[in-house]
C-alpha cells in the first residue's frame, strides 16, 4: 500500500516538476542559465558538444537535487535532434521551456565584412539562427497541444548595436528578434510566451581571450563600467521561464549595464 | 511565491493606494521590503493593509504627486520613517482620453505633471537617500502605450514615452553610482484606471485582440516583473524598457 501511494506521490511530484532544454549548455551562460533553472525546481534536458563540460554540469544538476538528460552532440545535426527530442520524450514525457542559447560568432575568422567569405557567413548563420528554428520547431508543437511554454531566444545586443567585425553574427542575432516577434504572435493564445534576451558584453571563455586594451574599450561604452556574469543573465532566464513573466512575450530584454537603452 | 527577495529592503512607492501600485505594495511586503506609499488617496490601501500585521512598518503618506512641495515633504517624511530607501517605485499615473481637437490643456498639464514630471520629482527628492547605498533601484511604471502609441490619448502617450526617455536618461547618469533606473511598460491591466474608460464587454473584447495573448494582464503580472528589478536578481539590468503586455508593442 505504502509502496503504491509513494509512486502515485512521485508521479505526481514529477508532473508538478518543469522541464528545461538549454542549448549549448557546457559553459558560459548556458551553464549558468542550466543551473539556474535547476535551483528554482526544473529538470534538464543538456546538450552540448563537449562532453567533459556537460559531465561536470550534469554532476551540478544532480546535486541541485534536479533529474537531467544530457546528450553530447552537434544540435545542428538533425539525427542528434532526434536522439535529444527522443530521449525528452522518454525521460520526461516532453520540453515545458526551451532555451535556445546555442550560436556563436565567427570567432578567430571574424573580419569586417568586406574581408569576410560566404562560407563564414554561413556558418555562423546556421549555428546561431537556424539552429534555433530546428530546436524549436521540434519543441513547440507539444507546448501548444498542453497549452503551456516558455522559449527563450539568446540573441546579443550587438543585434541593436551593430559592432564592427561581426556582420554575420549580428544578421543572425537580429534574425533571432524577428523570429521571436512572429512567434510570440503565432503562440500567444496558447499560453506560450516567446522572448529574446540582448546580453551585452558577458564574462565568458570568448570573452576571457579578449586583450585588456580591447576589453577597458568595452567597460568604457558601459554605464556601469563592468562586464556581466553569466550567472546575472541566467537570472533573467529564470525569471522569464517563471510565473512572475507570465505576460511579457514577443519582447527583446537587454541586459547589459545600460550600454544600449531598448 | 514569496522568495524573500526583498529583505531589509526600503521601498517607496508612488501611486500605491491602487491598482498595480498596491500590487507592487503588497508583493514588497511579502518578499520581506518596508515600504512607504505616497498616494492622493489612502483609504483602499488602509483597508487591505488592516488584515495584514505589514500594517505596523508601512508608512503611509497622502501625497499629490503633481504638487512640487508635497513630493517633498513626502520622500522626506518616508524615507526618515523607513530609515532611508534603497528602492522606488513610480506607480502614480492618471490616463486622458480626449480626441485631439478637444484637447483640454488643463489636462493635458494635469497628465504631464503627474505621470512624467512628478515621477522623476520623486526620483530627484529620493536621491540623497539612494546614494547611500552600495546599490538602489527605481523602477517607473510606464506604459506600453509610450512605446506604441494608442487612439486617442495624446497626452498619456507622451507622457509615458517622456518617463521612458527619463529613465533611460537617468540611467546613464546614475549608473557610476550603481543606481539602476529602468521603466515597466504595461498592457492593458485590469484595473479601476484601465475600467474608467470602458462602457461595456465588447470594448474589453475590442482591446483583448490587440494583444497576442487575447487577454488583459493581471496587476500581480507587472508586479513581479517590478519586484524582480528592484531585487538584485536584475543587477545588470539598467535603462530598460521592459513590455508586460502579453505581446502588442514587440519592443
Amino acid at each position: 500500500m505504502a509502496g503504491e501511494f509513494f509512486i502515485e506521490f512521485e508521479q505526481f511530484v514529477m508532473k508538478q516538476r518543469k522541464v528545461a532544454l538549454v542549448t549549448g549548455c557546457a559553459n558560459g551562460i548556458g551553464r549558468a542559465s542550466a543551473l539556474s533553472l535547476a535551483r528554482s525546481g526544473m529538470d534538464l534536458v543538456l546538450v552540448d558538444i563537449e562532453q567533459e563540460g556537460l559531465d561536470v554540469l550534469r554532476k551540478n544538476v544532480i546535486d541541485l537535487g534536479s533529474r537531467s538528460a544530457v546528450i553530447c552532440g552537434d544540435c545542428q545535426d538533425e539525427h542528434i535532434l532526434d536522439e535529444v527530442f527522443e530521449f525528452a520524450q522518454r525521460d520526461f514525457g516532453a520540453i515545458d521551456v526551451l532555451v535556445n542559447n546555442l550560436g556563436r560568432s565567427a570567432r578567430e575568422h571574424a573580419s569586417s565584412f568586406l574581408d569576410s567569405s560566404p562560407d563564414t557567413w554561413s556558418a555562423v548563420l546556421d549555428i546561431s539562427l537556424m539552429t534555433t528554428l530546428r530546436v524549436t520547431h521540434r519543441a513547440a508543437p507539444s507546448m501548444k497541444r498542453r497549452g503551456w511554454g516558455r522559449i527563450i531566444n539568446m540573441s546579443s545586443d550587438t543585434a541593436l548595436i551593430g559592432d564592427e567585425g561581426l556582420a554575420d553574427y549580428a544578421a543572425a542575432k537580429s534574425g533571432l528578434l524577428g523570429f521571436t516577434r512572429v512567434l510570440a504572435r503565432e503562440l500567444g493564445s496558447y499560453g506560450i510566451t516567446v522572448n529574446a534576451i540582448c546580453p551585452g558584453a558577458i564574462k565568458t571563455r570568448a570573452h576571457d581571450h579578449l586583450k585588456p586594451s580591447i576589453l577597458e574599450k568595452i567597460k568604457s561604452t558601459i554605464p556601469m563600467n563592468r562586464v556581466g556574469e553569466p550567472e546575472e543573465v541566467a537570472g533573467l532566464v529564470s525569471f522569464l521561464s517563471g510565473d512572475g513573466a507570465s505576460y511579457i512575450t514577443g519582447q527583446a530584454l537587454a541586459i547589459n549595464g545600460g550600454r544600449y537603452m531598448l | 511565491m514569496n522568495k524573500n527577495r526583498l529583505t531589509e529592503r526600503k521601498i517607496l512607492v508612488t501611486g500605491g493606494g491602487a491598482g498595480i501600485g498596491q500590487e507592487c505594495v503588497s508583493k514588497c511586503l511579502s518578499e520581506g521590503a518596508t515600504v512607504a506609499v505616497l498616494d492622493r488617496k489612502l483609504d483602499k490601501l488602509e483597508k487591505n493593509l488592516e488584515k495584514d500585521v505589514s500594517i505596523n512598518s508601512t508608512v503611509l503618506v497622502e501625497v499629490d504627486i503633481s504638487v512640487g512641495e508635497q513630493v517633498c515633504r513626502g520622500v522626506k517624511q518616508a524615507a526618515q520613517e523607513l530609515g532611508g530607501l534603497d528602492g522606488v517605485v513610480n506607480s502614480a499615473g492618471i490616463d486622458l482620453v480626449s480626441e485631439f481637437d478637444d484637447m483640454n490643456w488643463d489636462d493635458w498639464s494635469k497628465v504631464l505633471d503627474v505621470n512624467l514630471t512628478g515621477a522623476i520629482h520623486v526620483c530627484q527628492q529620493a536621491l540623497p537617500y539612494l546614494r547611500l547605498n552600495r546599490s538602489s533601484s527605481i523602477v517607473n511604471i510606464a506604459s506600453g502605450a509610450g512605446l506604441v502609441p494608442i487612439q486617442n490619448r495624446v497626452a498619456y502617450c507622451a507622457s509615458k514615452a517622456g518617463l521612458i526617455m527619463a529613465s533611460k536618461s537617468l540611467a546613464m547618469d546614475l549608473a557610476s553610482s550603481d543606481i539602476r533606473v529602468n521603466a515597466v511598460c504595461p498592457g492593458a491591466v485590469d484595473t479601476d484606471l484601465f475600467r474608467q474608460n470602458i462602457r461595456d464587454e465588447s470594448d474589453i473584447e475590442q482591446v483583448k485582440s490587440r494583444y497576442a495573448m487575447n487577454r488583459l494582464g493581471e496587476v500581480s503580472e507587472i508586479a513581479d516583473v517590478v519586484i524582480f528589478l528592484l531585487s538584485d536578481e536584475a543587477s545588470l539590468i539598467t535603462g530598460s524598457a521592459l513590455a508586460v503586455d502579453g505581446g502588442r508593442v514587440f519592443h
